[in-house]
């Protein structure tokens, strides 16, 4: 009898605990209800999650270079490290044609000065020279290049440079059709240059005896300089920047001029400038 | 005046040096010395009172265009494309000859010359010009002057034109 009432009792309580729970969290559990399905609707899912990830996608982007601009600059530098030999590789062939010329350039001017020296030194020509430079007070070099064969412009031409068109020339002398010059000289250019392939290397000068025809490239069009006598070095290097000034100062004015007289008007630019030149650098 | 670059080109032995002699020397020799490299010459051709300065570039002979130099091409206004008519061999490439040419110069006159007329009967040339894979602009013989002056007289009223 006993035994019944307290099983009674317990059920009573058991009951009223399972009702008081289902009041205390029935807003509880709606809301987990309701949270389960947004979280099974992907596209629900999405709506509410996507503007949370731009917003920190914005953030991540504005505050990148900030926070994590040394650990970047760590894996760049070791990543570098790493490959090292293969940046060389790529880098090695140009700074290798770069520094190539320059050492070039720097032995034929110091090769010139010895043998200017040299001869000036210990010919008898160089002792007469000593001494006429003793007495009348001139720089000894100034006197031996004087005395040499002088170098001596002989004709100028500015070539369309593919097909070998000649915009304009200059010269001191009758010389062959210099159409004919323009386009056998841009076939010997272009011959060599096929022929060798060296990659971006181009013919700079002909030579025979002691005539020389210097070509000095540039991207629509070269000049052909023909020369006799001998030209030093740094007597290249004035000529070469003066043809430098040349096309910076004159030529596209001049090449855009489609007029008759386009040929005309060149040629007469390049006999003042290069004459002119001549007496500069070579007298 | 203007000035155009002009090319002959095709197979080795085909005429091109003769042509180009006749066109410049108006001379002939039976001698024939294979072209090294290039030669360039020039010739002043009027057309209704107007001058036009060919320069012309008769390049080495190959068995096919894709063996002569691109760099020869450049710049090229005309490609005078030769064949000799008795030797079908010197045409076979051609058509290959003339789309590798038209990729370099796409903007270039092309003229397809039939050379040695001269050797070929007439009642031959219908024959010769079905087996042809392309046709050719003009017959000339470059011994006998025969249509050469026509040729570049065309060429350089159609270069006027184009200019």
């Amino acid at each position: 009898m006993i035994e019944t009432q307290v099983k009674n009792n317990f059920d009573e309580e058991t009951f009223l605990a399972n009702k008081l729970r289902d009041i205390l969290l029935k807003n509880d559990r709606a809301s987990i209800h309701k949270l389960e399905g947004i979280l099974d609707n992907q596209d629900e899912l999405a709506e509410r999650i996507s503007p949370i990830v731009d917003y920190k996608i914005n953030l991540l982007k504005q505050k990148f270079p900030k926070e994590f601009q040394l650990a970047v600059n760590q894996i760049v530098e070791k990543k570098m490290k790493e490959s090292q030999e293969e940046i060389l590789d790529l880098i090695y062939p140009v700074l290798g044609r770069m520094i190539k010329k320059y050492i070039v350039h720097q032995f034929e001017e110091i090769k010139e000065k010895i043998d200017n020296q040299v001869s000036s030194l210990f010919t008898l020509k160089g002792l007469k020279m000593k001494i006429k430079s003793l007495i009348y007070g001139i720089d000894d070099t100034e006197l031996l290049l004087s005395n040499i064969d002088k170098p001596k412009i002989e004709e100028v031409h500015i070539i369309e440079r593919d097909s070998g068109i000649l915009y304009g020339s200059a010269t001191l002398r009758p010389t062959i059709d210099r159409d004919v010059i323009a386009g056998m000289l841009t076939a010997i250019k272009s011959f060599v240059e096929d022929a060798f392939q060296r990659e971006q290397e181009e013919l700079e000068m002909i030579e025979y005896g002691s005539y020389k025809i210097f070509i000095q490239n540039f991207r629509s069009y070269y000049f052909s300089i023909a020369m006799s006598g001998s030209l030093s070095v740094s007597q290249r290097h004035e000529l070469s920047a003066s043809i430098l000034t040349f096309a910076e100062k004159e030529i596209l004015q001049l090449l855009s001029n489609d007029g008759a007289e386009k040929y005309e008007i060149i040629s007469e630019k390049l006999k003042l400038h290069f004459y002119d030149t001549e007496a500069k650098i070579f007298n | 005046m203007i000035s155009k670059k002009v090319i002959l080109t095709g197979s080795f032995g085909v005429g091109k040096t003769s042509l180009f002699n006749q066109f410049i020397f108006k001379t002939f020799s039976d001698k024939y010395l294979t072209t090294i490299g290039v030669k360039v010459n020039k010739r002043v051709v009027t057309i209704d009172d107007q001058e036009v300065s060919i320069l012309l570039w008769d390049i080495a002979g190959e068995i096919s265009q894709d063996k002569v130099p691109n760099s020869y091409f450049l710049g090229a206004s005309a490609i005078i494309y030769v064949v000799d008519l008795n030797r079908p061999i010197t045409f076979q490439n051609a058509k290959t000859d003339l789309d590798h040419l038209k990729k370099i110069i796409p903007d270039s006159l092309i003229k397809v010359v039939g050379n040695k007329i001269d050797l070929i009967e007439e009642d031959k040339i219908e024959d010769l010009k079905s087996i042809m894979p392309v046709p050719c602009d003009i017959f000339t013989s470059a011994k006998n002057g025969i249509n050469v002056e026509d040729l570049f007289s065309q060429l350089a009223s159609e270069l006027l034109a184009n200019n």
